[in-house]
C-alpha cells in the first residue's frame, strides 16, 4: 500500500510546510575560555557535523532549554576552520546559565540571522573598525575576515576601547595585532591600572593617533553612547554617512522579525540589521 | 462566489449541525456580568451564539495566536514542535476583525513564515456577520476604509425573515451542506448590501483625514515631545491597549520546566510595547539600557505602529477602528480618534 502523504490540518502536505522557525539546532562546545570576570568565549561546532555558514556581523539566538535564548553576534570569521566562536557576558538568567557550561556539553542555537557587514562594499577600500567594550566580539568576525583575506582590502585600521585593562577581551589576539603589519591597531582604556603604559581616555581620542582617509569605509560597534561621539569625529574628517556602518544592539528576542522588542521606529534590528549604514538610519529618531 | 438564503426558523438547526460537526467559535455573552459583554468562545449550543453583539472583549486573533502558546517542547536536549492545528469555524466575526486578521496573516507570513500562527489560521473557516449593534467606542467607518476585508470564507447578513450567506471560498461553500439554504433572490442580495452599507453611519466616533494624511501628520509629529508627553501623562504603562488590540502581535518567549526539571516547553506570551521593560536590555554589572524609557516614547511608538509604520506593508493603517483599546484603557487616554484628531496637520 502506498504511504499516504502526511497532511497538516491546515490542508498542506507536510513536505510543503515550512519548518518551525523557533526550532534550534544543537552545537557542541569544543572549548571555553574565561576571558574576563564576566565573559566566556565559546568555541563551537554544529552537532550534526555540518558547517556553520554565515557572514561576518550576523547573529544567532543561543540558548538552553529551560532557560531561554539570547541574541549574540558571531565572534569569529567564517574563514576560520569548522568551528565558530560566541562570547557570552553573564548579565541575566540565560547568559549566566550558558556561562556555567563546559567543553563537551551542548547548547542550542538558531541562525545565522540578520544582515551582517556589507563585504562587497568594504572590499577594495581603506577600512577603519571602531570597537568599544564587548563590541569587539561581533566586529572580530570582520577583523579576522579582513586579516585572512588581507589583499582584498586596502589600509586596515582598528580602534579598540575597553573600560580598564582587565576588561580587555581576546588578549592574546590583541598582542598579535599590536605587532602585526596587516593592521594598524590603536587601543585605549577609560581607566588605567598598574602596569598599563598605553593610552588612557575615550575612544575618540584615538583619531588623533593616525590619519583616516575620508574615502575609507567605517565600521562601528560599541555601547549606545559611543556611536554619536565617533560619528562626530567622522563628520570632522568628512566621511560620507553612506560609508559608515553601525552594528547595533537591541533586545532581539525572537531573531526573526516578529516579537517586536528590537524595533527602531519601523525597523526590526534582528532582520533589517543588526548592521546598518548610517545614512539608512540617521533619519530614524530612535536609532542613535 | 454565490449568495444563499436561509430562513430564520432554519438557522438554529444550521448552527446546531455545524457545532456537532466541528468546533465552532462564536460571539457569546460572558456570564454573570451586570453590563452584558461578549467573548469569542467555543459554542456548545446554538442558543449561545449572539450575533447581536457589539464588540468582543478580546479579538478573534486569539484563536490563531493565543495569549499563551507553546512553540516547542523539550526533554533534556531534544525538542519537538508543538503544532497541532485543529480545523474549526470562526463564526460571526465582524468585518473589522477580519481586516485585522488579514493584517496579522501578512505580518506572520512576511520574511520568516511563522507556522505557529499560520497553520492554525489556514485550518480555520471564517464567517463574517454583519454588525447588528455598534459599540459605543467604534470608529471603523472612518479608518482605513480603502482596505477591504479579505481572507474570510463567507459573509452572513441578517435580513427580513432570515439570513443571506455570501460564500467567498470553497471552505465557505462547504458550510451550505449543514443547513437548508436556497439561492438568494436579487432583492435579498440587495437588502444584504443595504444592511451592511447602512451600518457605517452608526459609528459613534470618527477619525478625521485619509489614511495617507493621518500617516503623514502622525509621523511628522514624532519630534513634538510636549505633545506626546501631554497625551501620555496619565498612562499607567499597563499594556491594556495592546492586550485587546486585534492587530498587536508582539510577544515574549519564556521557557519553563516540568517538575522533573528535565522536560518542559518554550512558550510565547502576548507582550505589550507600552510596558516599561519592553525595549530594555541588561548590559551586565547592574547596568541596563532602555531604548524607550519614557512613557511618552512608548505611547508614541504604539501610535506610530498603528497609524504610520506598517502602512506600506498593509496597504493602510494597522488599526481597524474596533475601539477596544479606547474602552480597555485604565486612564481612558487611548481612544485613537481623540489622540490622532489632536495631532496637528503636517506642514
Amino acid at each position: 500500500m502506498p504511504a499516504t502523504p502526511r497532511v497538516c490540518a491546515c490542508g498542506k502536505k507536510a513536505a510543503d510546510v515550512k519548518p518551525n522557525i523557533f526550532l534550534p539546532r544543537e552545537a557542541e562546545i569544543v572549548r571555553v575560555e574565561k576571558t574576563t570576570e564576566l565573559e566566556r568565549v565559546f568555541t563551537l561546532r554544529l552537532a550534526d557535523g555540518g558547517r556553520m555558514e554565515f557572514a561576518p556581523g550576523q547573529i544567532v539566538e543561543a540558548g538552553l532549554f529551560g532557560y531561554g535564548e539570547i541574541p549574540l553576534g558571531l565572534a569569529s570569521s567564517p574563514t576560520r576552520k569548522n568551528t565558530f566562536d560566541l562570547v557570552v557576558r553573564s548579565v541575566g538568567r540565560v547568559s549566566s546559565a550558558l556561562n556555567r557550561l563546559e567543553a563537551g556539553q551542548s547548547l542550542q542555537l538558531r541562525g545565522p540571522l540578520g544582515r551582517g557587514f556589507p563585504l562587497e562594499e568594504l572590499r577594495g577600500h581603506d577600512l577603519l573598525v571602531v570597537a568599544g567594550g564587548i563590541g569587539l566580539c561581533p566586529t572580530r568576525s570582520l577583523i579576522q575576515y579582513v586579516l585572512d583575506r588581507r589583499q582584498e582590502f586596502k589600509r586596515f585600521t582598528l580602534f579598540y576601547g575597553a573600560r580598564d585593562p582587565k576588561q580587555q577581551l581576546f588578549t592574546s589576539e590583541l598582542a598579535d595585532w599590536r605587532k602585526s603589519k596587516d593592521v594598524e591597531y590603536h587601543e585605549t582604556v577609560d581607566k588605567g591600572a598598574a602596569g598599563w603604559t598605553g593610552n588612557v581616555g575615550v575612544i575618540t581620542a584615538l583619531f588623533s593617533k593616525t590619519r583616516i582617509d575620508p574615502g575609507a569605509k567605517i565600521v562601528i560597534c560599541g555601547p549606545p553612547i559611543m556611536f554619536k561621539f565617533v560619528v562626530r569625529e567622522l563628520d570632522k574628517l568628512g566621511v560620507p554617512h553612506r560609508n559608515v556602518y553601525l552594528d547595533l544592539e537591541r533586545r532581539m528576542k525572537c531573531g526573526v522579525g516578529k516579537c517586536g522588542h528590537c524595533q527602531i521606529n519601523d525597523k526590526y534590528v534582528c532582520v533589517d540589521g543588526p548592521v546598518f549604514a548610517l545614512s539608512e538610519i540617521e533619519h530614524l529618531e530612535e536609532a542613535l | 462566489m454565490h449568495s444563499h438564503y436561509i430562513k430564520e426558523k432554519d438557522f438554529k438547526a444550521f448552527v446546531a449541525k455545524l457545532i456537532a460537526a466541528k468546533p465552532v467559535i462564536g460571539p457569546t455573552a460572558k456570564a454573570s456580568r451586570q453590563q452584558e459583554r461578549f467573548v469569542f468562545a467555543q459554542l456548545s449550543r446554538p442558543e449561545d451564539l449572539r450575533l447581536d453583539y457589539d464588540v468582543t472583549i478580546l479579538p478573534p486573533k486569539k484563536e490563531f495566536f493565543p495569549p499563551r502558546q507553546d512553540l516547542l517542547s523539550f526533554d533534556g536536549g531534544r525538542a519537538k514542535p508543538c503544532l497541532e492545528p485543529v480545523e474549526k469555524v470562526l463564526f460571526g466575526v465582524h468585518f473589522y476583525d477580519v481586516k485585522a486578521l488579514d493584517m496579522t496573516d501578512a505580518l506572520f507570513q512576511e520574511r520568516n513564515e511563522d507556522r505557529n500562527y499560520l497553520a492554525h489560521r489556514e485550518a480555520a473557516t471564517i464567517v463574517i456577520s454583519n454588525v447588528q449593534k455598534v459599540s459605543p467606542r467604534a470608529f471603523w467607518a472612518s479608518i482605513g476604509t480603502e482596505v477591504k476585508p479579505r481572507g474570510h470564507d463567507a459573509w452572513l447578513t441578517k435580513v427580513a425573515g432570515g439570513y443571506v450567506l455570501e460564500t467567498a471560498t470553497t471552505k465557505g461553500e462547504a458550510l451550505l451542506g449543514f443547513g437548508s439554504f436556497a439561492a438568494a433572490s436579487e432583492s435579498q442580495i440587495g437588502e444584504a448590501r443595504r444592511v451592511n452599507e447602512s451600518a457605517a453611519g452608526k459609528c459613534p466616533k470618527a477619525l478625521r483625514g485619509t489614511s495617507a494624511s493621518v500617516a503623514k501628520k502622525v509621523r511628522a509629529a514624532f519630534g513634538n515631545e510636549p505633545l506626546w508627553t501631554e497625551l501620555a501623562k496619565d498612562c499607567f504603562s499597563c499594556g491594556s491597549c495592546n492586550t485587546v488590540c486585534p492587530t498587536c502581535y508582539c510577544f515574549d518567549v519564556q521557557d519553563w520546566w516540568n517538575v522533573d526539571q528535565k522536560s518542559g516547553a518554550r512558550t510565547r506570551y502576548w507582550d505589550s510595547c507600552l510596558t516599561e521593560d519592553f525595549a530594555k536590555l541588561s548590559l551586565g554589572a547592574g547596568a541596563a539600557e532602555n531604548f524607550r524609557e519614557e512613557r511618552a516614547e512608548r505611547f508614541r511608538h504604539r501610535f506610530m505602529r498603528k497609524a504610520a509604520y506598517l502602512n506600506a506593508k498593509l496597504g493602510g493603517p494597522a488599526c481597524v477602528g474596533c475601539g477596544r483599546c479606547s474602552a480597555a484603557c485604565t486612564a481612558d487616554i487611548a481612544d485613537p480618534t481623540e489622540v490622532i484628531n489632536k495631532i496637528p496637520e503636517a506642514a
